[in-house]
């Protein structure tokens, strides 16, 4: 078996990357998937959001170095839910500079041994499109990009949609994008202007249910729950449960 | 096409450049020298190879990995050497022209760039600005980060929109 390696990315902040990535991932691993989130920026917010804070924890950064390895980073979290932090030195590695060596490589060479056993790994980008962000995108197959339903989102997407082309041109490869709406208003008469403006570049490409903004999904990182904890049942965690069908089943607007 | 339906919210639509691109179907064009240079069209022809014409993006990137693309199709493409100077200037002159003539995009590979002048930015810089004015495009992708410092240096970096994205990775 071969996991998936979706990269969760769009360099716009706050856009819902995080918040997709942990409740995605929960979702998933409750219906029984095997899942492996690394948080993949040094702000660490992944970590902090399923509930782990020490700052000394190494992660990503020490298996980028060599210097571990992917099976020894993961912690497990959750029922069939393990997480790689970010690891104090991710940062240094975003602040690189010996020219001429293949510094954008280096995510997908760590994730090459190991990862066998599971079946979805979510790589949770950092809001900006420097050299973490090409790691993910050497090391991924799939891209996973949150949407809100704004102008300066669509603005923010067409300069995304350059970059992933340019790294298809040079690695030679076609990405699968999937698009997640995310802090979704619906009464708002622009998110449906901005989602159909989507259909129109991505037909098949947005997943079927947009997740919602609401309070309960903007309170739960700071205890360090997903929705599916702190607010079993509500709308939050069904918008998630739903997002997580059409994601396996590959259902799109 | 950049423009919405009347009763949407959305003015510019910011992604419909997706849909051009697509519609360009222009095949490929490496730089026709012999219209340029009729006279000695073949001794150009061998130094226009070294200079690193391609119609493989991939090809100034050594790792082992990196293919051509698939869109090879509609561009022009050139590929910097890693020393531009005042030597080479003139010759990628004649190459930059000879496409702006004969293709609607030209990606510029800087991967490999380890020196650049004055005169060599400054030509880029003309021909991003002449690019504009045909309502053509130029791209300066994967700039060394040497070629980024000089850009930065000359203050010319915003204007040749040197992709900070995909900077320095190769
Ligand atoms: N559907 C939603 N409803 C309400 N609040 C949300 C929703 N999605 C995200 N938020 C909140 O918006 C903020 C940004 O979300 P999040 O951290 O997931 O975005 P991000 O794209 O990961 O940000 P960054 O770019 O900083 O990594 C957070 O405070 C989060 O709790
Ligand atoms: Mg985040």
């Amino acid at each position: 078996m071969t996991s998936r390696i979706v990269a969760v990315l769009n360099q716009k902040g706050g856009v819902g990357k995080t918040t997709t990535t942990v409740n995605l991932a929960h979702a998933l691993a409750r219906m029984g998937k095997k899942i492996t989130v690394i948080d993949f920026d040094p702000q660490s917010h992944l970590a902090v959001a399923l509930g782990v804070v020490s700052k000394q924890q190494t992660g990503i950064d020490e298996i980028m170095l060599g210097h571990a390895t992917f099976t020894q980073q993961q912690i497990p979290v959750r029922e069939n839910l393990n997480l790689i932090v970010a690891g104090p030195r991710l940062q240094e590695i975003e602040q690189l500079r010996e020219s001429g060596s293949h510094r954008g490589d280096l995510l997908r060479k760590a994730l090459a041994p190991g990862t066998d056993d599971r079946d979805l790994i979510f790589i949770d980008c950092p809001p900006s499109s420097g050299i973490l962000v090409a790691n993910a995108l050497f090391a991924a197959e799939e891209l996973l990009v949150p949407m809100t339903s704004d102008y300066l989102a669509l603005q923010g997407l067409s300069h995304l949609m350059g970059t992933i082309k340019k790294f298809e041109a040079v690695l030679n490869k076609k990405y699968r994008l999937q698009i997640v709406m995310s802090r979704y208003i619906p009464t708002r008469r622009l998110s449906k202007d901005v989602v159909s403006t989507l259909k129109k570049y991505f037909p098949q490409q947005i997943l079927a249910t947009p997740v919602r903004e609401t309070a309960a999904l903007a309170e739960c990182p700071s205890f360090g729950k997903t929705v599916f904890e702190y607010r079993p049942g509500w709308r939050s965690a069904k918008d998630f449960e739903a997002l997580a069908g059409d994601f396996l089943a590959g259902r799109m607007m | 096409m950049a423009e919405q339906e009347e009763n949407s919210m959305i003015g510019y639509d910011p992604l419909a450049w997706m849909h051009e691109a697509e519609e360009e179907e222009s095949p490929t064009r490496s730089a026709p020298l012999s219209a340029a240079l009729p006279d000695d069209s073949a001794i150009f022809d061998d130094d226009m190879a070294d200079a690193g014409v391609e119609t493989e993006p991939g090809a100034a990137l050594n790792a082992a990995d990196l293919q051509p693309s698939a869109d090879a199709e509609t561009t022009g493409r050139i590929i910097l050497e890693p020393l531009q100077n005042i030597q080479t200037v003139s010759q990628l002159h004649q190459q930059l022209r000879c496409m702006l003539d004969s293709c609607n995009k030209i990606d510029i590979d800087a991967s490999a760039v380890s020196q650049i002048d004055t005169a060599t930015l400054q030509l880029l810089l003309v021909l991003k600005l002449t690019a504009v004015k045909l309502r053509k495009e130029v791209n300066i992708d994967f700039p060394s980060e040497k070629f980024m410092e000089a850009a930065d240096l000359l203050g010319v970096s915003e204007m040749l929109s040197v992709d900070q994205a995909v900077s320095g990775f190769f």
